[in-house]
């Protein structure tokens, strides 16, 4: 998982969707995921799967990226559908919920900045965990570039062999082991630092304000629009069903516009 | 490789409301038992713990589609309110990465702190039992022991959910008989995907069987299979995780022994050199 470029997206400045206020795309994820949550219809799932890529390419999200790590807890999914679904049509609703799902978080994350996405978390939650929260984002970057360097070092060191997997899986550990010891460390450095900046028991994040109303509008009618129709399909599905082949076409005609429209250059 | 790797939306309502409702009150007590107890000092120790489970959580182990926890390490390094309050903060930054499901945040992460409380009981436990000598046996063995309970947990949480995710319809394609049908002229047009677009129904046989019996027989069938397909992949996975656990806690406990036993370090006056910096 490549954090840096997610934190990378997520603090440019292009795009309608780094533009609108971070409490918008929270309320329009919370849409969307209960639009995901209603609908067991595989086409009505597929038209938001369609519209959340025609957003994220709209507002210049690297959506390599973005699939990637929507397509991540699909393969998880997949093993629990697989496993569990009575037929191949309810294992593939399975495995739409879970992209949609994932894709729609993941287009928030990509466009926001992290401390915007934890404040309203922090303040229903004790203040030992909203700090301890934004302190984990921040660790797991110096955590990721130290297990990489570790790794590196052990290859380079002929301490990963594909003959001698007792002998790799004991240096792996003892790396593994050494970064532990680093963080704890890390820790404690952190928290001296912290104390003479003057921490006495409160992280705090000052809300953002949308830089321009019309892209709150738009991620909150778009996600309206995504549960509507999902409701409008579960409530009449049995006179709605056989026209569900429609509910796609508008998302993947969007998508194409968008598609034609954008610059060629891709901002990744 | 034990927590809920299940979409939203499969999972019935009742049951994930259920599983936020204990999470947010079992934070809540840890919280304010964390604020008690002083151990505010810990918050870094308690972020960077969360976020060596998070780059663990994260790294896939292809193509098994298996990933490490360090539950058991986390839970041994951190101790009781701190575990659940870190099973939370991985289980939100892991749900905003699209890792997993928001709505089964709240069942993931009263997976998740089961894991890391139980495992450190155990561990403390088997030390005990088996001596300091015997770490590494103790941390394998803990590790698998405590796996074993929470993927039992994670069956018997998809029982709990019965026929949801058979009860309703998939949309246009008929689940029964994989096939299309035609819009305008229903009935008369069908496309068939993995069949011919049978009937499969029981209409004027004379036995026609309610639907959600039906269902419910799929259900349970459904059940059955998770639960053998969970414990026949799930072995190779705790003994992976029982390996890096046991290894970890060996290579800890020779180079910094005070980390896991600081407590009783501290009383003797016995602190090795190099664990000045650390208190418990």
């Amino acid at each position: 998982m490549d954090i840096a470029a997610i934190d990378r997206s997520a603090t440019r400045d292009d795009g309608f969707l780094r533009a609108a206020a971070p409490i918008s795309k929270l309320v329009a994820l919370a849409l969307v995921l209960a639009a995901v949550l209603t609908s067991f219809n595989v086409l009505v799932l597929l038209g938001v799967f369609v519209g959340l890529v025609a957003m994220g390419l709209a507002g210049r999200l690297p959506m390599r990226l973005a699939l990637t790590l929507a397509a991540y807890p699909a393969l998880f999914a997949a093993v629990f559908a697989v496993a569990s679904a009575p037929d191949p049509m309810t294992a593939a609703v399975i495995i739409m919920k879970a992209v949609c799902a994932a894709l729609a978080a993941v287009t928030v994350v990509l466009s926001t900045p992290y401390p915007y996405i934890f404040a309203p978390i922090q303040r229903i939650v004790p203040g030992i965990v909203g700090d301890a929260l934004l302190m984990t984002y921040r660790a797991t970057f110096l955590l990721l570039g130290k297990f990489g360097s570790l790794l590196r070092a052990v290859r380079l060191r002929a301490g990963a062999r594909g003959h001698a997997p007792v002998r790799t899986l004991r240096l792996s550990a003892s790396a593994m082991g050494g970064l532990l010891l680093y963080s704890v460390d890390l820790a404690q450095r952190d928290y001296d630092v912290m104390r003479l900046r003057g921490y006495e028991g409160r992280l705090r994040t000052s809300p953002r304000r949308s830089r321009d109303r019309k892209a709150d509008v738009l991620v909150i009618v778009a996600a309206v629009l995504a549960l509507a129709t999902a409701v409008l399909w579960r409530l009449g599905a049995e006179t709605l069903n056989p026209y569900s082949w429609l509910v796609p076409i508008p998302a993947v005609m969007a998508l194409a516009a968008v598609a034609v429209s954008r610059p060629r250059k891709d901002p990744a | 490789m034990s927590h809920l790797h299940i979409p939203d939306g499969v999972l019935p309502t009742w049951l994930w409301v259920a599983g936020w409702l204990v999470t947010l009150i079992a934070v809540g007590i840890a919280g304010r038992l964390a604020e008690r107890s002083d151990v505010r000092r810990k918050v870094p120790l308690l972020a960077i713990v969360s976020a060596l489970m998070l780059v663990a959580m994260s790294s896939e182990v292809v193509p098994l589609a298996y990933h490490v926890n360090l539950t058991v390490i986390g839970g041994v390094l951190l101790g009781g309110p701190l575990s659940v309050i870190a099973a939370f903060i991985v289980e939100v930054v892991l749900a905003m990465l699209g890792h997993g499901g928001i709505t089964v945040l709240g069942l993931n992460t009263v997976v998740i702190a089961s894991e890391m409380l139980l495992g450190a009981a155990l561990f403390r436990g088997l030390v005990v039992v088996l001596g300091r000598q015997r770490l590494r046996p103790a941390a394998f063995l803990a590790t698998v022991l405590t796996l074993a309970t929470t993927t039992l947990v994670v069956v018997g949480l998809v029982a709990l959910s019965g026929a949801g995710a058979t009860e309703r319809e998939t949309g246009a394609l008929d689940p029964a008989t994989l096939s299309f049908s035609n819009p305008i002229a229903d009935g008369v047009f069908s496309v068939g995907l993995f069949s011919g677009g049978e009937n499969h129904s029981d209409e004027g046989t004379g036995t026609e069987e309610p639907a959600g019996e039906e269902h419910a027989g799929e259900a349970t069938l459904s059940v059955a299979r998770f639960a053998a397909v969970v414990f026949v992949l799930g072995p190779f996975g705790w003994v992976l995780e029982a390996l890096i656990t046991a290894a970890v806690l060996g290579y800890v406990s020779r180079v910094r022994p005070g980390l896991l036993w600081g407590a009783a370090n501290e009383r003797a006056g016995l602190r090795p050199p190099g664990d000045e910096g650390v208190s418990r």
